[in-house]
């Protein structure tokens, strides 16, 4: 892919700054996440061959490096839109109408929280109180703030974007972006905590660790009578014993029947 | 009391980004004057005699916090908390934003006063803007001589660090934010030891906040007596109240501390017309609202603490009857339960599962003992945590608990309306 094969070049080029950087510091650790910020700014994410270069500039292991960038939800692992809409959901915007202008958005971009539009032109990520209630509802464009929000606004926010002339500066995408960049146990689950897991692996490792929702989404379930889920439960339960399995069988053929 | 204007002064009307607009209004005199005239004990002096106490939350007295760094280590370290992440606060990113030479200058006179060397600012992630113009600040108060080796010719070396975080509230809490600083995951330590004892690499550490620092610099010019003879008997001075919520006019206002909290909502515009005020959360996402009968409290750090709540870092949320606070207690244990950097099981777990709770009341479908569970839950929580996040679940939501039931109990399904299994 081109962005690995620009990557040395990329380096070669952030390297001087990234000295500079290191040097503010007593020790050199504590400039990873100014790093992380450099990288990103380059890539639009950080990516795992900066994480190997973050690790050799300050000395220390990838897991290291991987285990703190994945700590902070500012820092991107994958590949995300050149637009970041980042609407705020903290209680001061949303007694304001914070609500209504999420759902706009999600219906305008067709997205749900923590995705990125087909295009890969938008990201879409709701966030925590962003130090602006008192232009509540407010929002963050690749950072930068825009404040009370309205329909009239989102359109023509999303206009400009669409149209290539929204004033702020377009984040650097080295390779397209899936449809999220979150790291997730499982697809199904959807979550909003901090990602587990290591770069590109959705990994079984942590399975059951902090994060892993099947067992709480499970109990949910139990708890909110969820027909669909306890009609499958009943049904697997009557696959596993053979002498009912004619029942449903039968069960089955009356259904087909039915449609007919 | 009407609206002061201290650290607020000139905010909207000069530009005080640029430094000699700042220097014409009498900045960097202080810092001058401290260099030269006086000694690193006469700035820690006066801070403790004018009363200043911290503005981040906690409300620690500035002076004491300074005096228990141990005298026989001279390596030290002065951070600026600027991590401002608290649901409903906004004063820091205005400060930085608005007046990042005022806010230097405060580190400078801090740094000075403790005498350290290094002093490092720790700006939120999401403040891009914020840490783009505190930069260029300090690269002209660099080249102004304000920062660098040598000072004043008096020998006094002092460099001055920005970092930029990267999305986390935990990196609020100073021992997150240490950690966090030394290029780790903004997990809170153990304490003791304090940071004062062991904090950045070990060191002997001062974490202030951006405002508790920059009212150094009025303090010093007006003297701590000025300052002391504002406010009531144990809170000194004044206090940028972040007004949000329904209110006419919310925003940013500077008042002297004792101000009541009817005060500050008349000063904040009022609430909407025909509105009526439900509750008012004084001090932030931490702390438990206050209501109507206790409106006529001064706002001050003993009096929001004796009504059950707190002054916290001035998040002034006002509430009027358009409130749902099943959904407002659910969005603000959502923000607890998402902050928490998973440390402590009874925040990690606890904040979760209260947020599920909360979540099937949101949507109607709360099953009887929720209520008890919810009160429970978040009882078991407080006091069991590393650091005070765990703690701040409680506050709100057994407030509002307690005070609306009836929004909480709506929202239980009959038995007859549940699903048959």
């Amino acid at each position: 892919m081109t962005r690995e094969r620009d990557f040395p070049e990329l380096l070669e080029r952030v390297t001087p700054e990234c000295l500079r950087i290191i040097a503010r510091y007593e020790e050199k650790r504590s400039a990873l996440l100014m790093l992380a910020h450099v990288f990103q700014e380059h890539e639009g994410f950080v990516s795992p061959e900066a994480v190997l270069a973050i690790s050799e500039m300050v000395g220390i292991t990838p897991a290291e490096t991987e285990g703190t960038i994945s700590f902070y939800t500012l820092l991107y692992r994958r590949p995300v839109g050149k637009y970041m809409l980042q609407p705020c959901r903290g209680l001061a915007c949303a007694i304001n109408g914070a609500e209504d202008a999420m759902a706009y958005f999600r219906e305008k971009l067709g997205t749900s929280n923590l995705e990125t539009t087909l295009d890969g032109l938008v990201s879409y990520e709701e966030v925590e109180c962003l130090a602006a209630c008192d232009r509540a509802p407010c929002m963050q464009v690749n950072l930068e703030f825009v404040y009370d929000l309205s329909p009239a606004k989102i359109d023509e926010l999303l206009a400009g974007i669409r149209a290539g002339t929204y004033p702020v500066k377009a984040m650097a995408q080295t390779d397209p972006p899936g449809r999220t960049w979150e790291i997730r146990q499982d697809d199904q689950v959807s979550t909003g905590r901090k990602a587990p897991g290591a770069t590109g692996v959705e990994s079984p490792n942590n399975a059951g660790g902090v994060g892993d929702k099947s067992g709480t989404i499970m109990l949910d379930k139990i708890i909110n009578r969820d027909v669909e889920f306890f009609r499958e439960t009943r049904e697997r339960a009557v696959l596993d014993s053979r002498a009912v399995v004619e029942s449903v069988e039968e069960g089955r053929e009356e259904a087909e029947h039915a449609r007919h | 009391m009407p609206v002061t204007k201290v650290l607020t002064a000139g905010i909207g009307e000069a530009d005080l980004r640029n430094i000699d607009v700042y220097r014409e209004r009498g900045g960097y005199r202080q810092w001058e004057r401290a260099v030269r005239e006086l000694k690193p004990g006469d700035v820690l002096d006066l801070a403790e005699k004018s009363g200043l106490r911290g503005r981040g939350g906690a409300g620690f007295p500035t002076g004491k916090k300074w005096s228990f760094l141990p005298a026989e280590k001279p390596l030290r370290y002065l951070v600026c908390n600027c991590d401002e992440a608290e649901p409903g606060t906004f004063k820091d990113h205005m400060l930085i934003a608005e007046a990042p030479h005022l806010v230097l200058e405060g580190i400078l006179l801090g740094s000075y006063g403790i005498e350290c060397h290094h002093a490092f600012i720790y700006i939120r992630g999401e403040f891009k803007r914020g840490y783009e113009i505190f930069s260029a600040a300090l690269d002209e108060a660099r080249k102004a001589g304000f920062v660098g080796d040598d000072l004043f010719g008096s020998g006094f070396n002092l460099e001055v660090t920005v970092q930029r975080g990267a999305g986390a509230y935990i990196c609020g809490e100073e021992t997150g934010l240490l950690n966090s600083l030394e290029g780790k995951r903004g997990e809170p330590r153990l304490k003791p030891p304090f940071p004062a004892i062991e904090g950045l690499y070990g060191m002997p550490t001062v974490v202030n906040n951006v405002e508790t620092l920059a009212y150094l610099v009025p303090i010093l010019e007006k003297g701590a007596e000025w300052f002391a003879s504002v406010g009531t008997e144990r809170s000194k001075g004044y206090k940028i109240v972040s007004v949000s919520g329904h209110v006419q006019r919310p925003g940013n206002y500077e008042v002297a501390l004792g101000t009541t909290v009817r005060e500050i909502i008349d000063i904040a515009g009022g609430l909407r017309p025909g509105r009526n005020l439900m509750a008012v959360q004084p001090g932030g996402g931490s702390s438990a609202c206050i209501f109507e009968e206790q409106l006529d409290l001064p706002y001050d750090y003993e009096n929001m603490a004796k009504a059950g709540s707190m002054l916290g870092s001035g998040a002034f949320v006002v509430f009027d009857d358009s409130t749902d606070f099943v959904k407002a207690a659910h969005n603000l244990v959502r923000f607890f339960a998402h902050e928490s950097c998973g440390q402590c099981t009874p925040c990690r777990e606890g904040g979760h599962w209260l947020e599920r709770v909360l979540e099937r009341l949101v949507h109607g479908r709360g099953v009887s003992g929720d209520y008890e569970m919810l009160l429970r839950v978040s009882g078991g929580i407080t006091g069991l945590n590393l650091c005070a996040l765990g703690d701040s679940i409680e506050p709100f939501l057994k407030s509002v608990l307690l005070r609306f039931p009836e929004q909480f109990r709506a929202r239980v399904l009959k038995a007859k309306e549940t699903v048959p299994v």
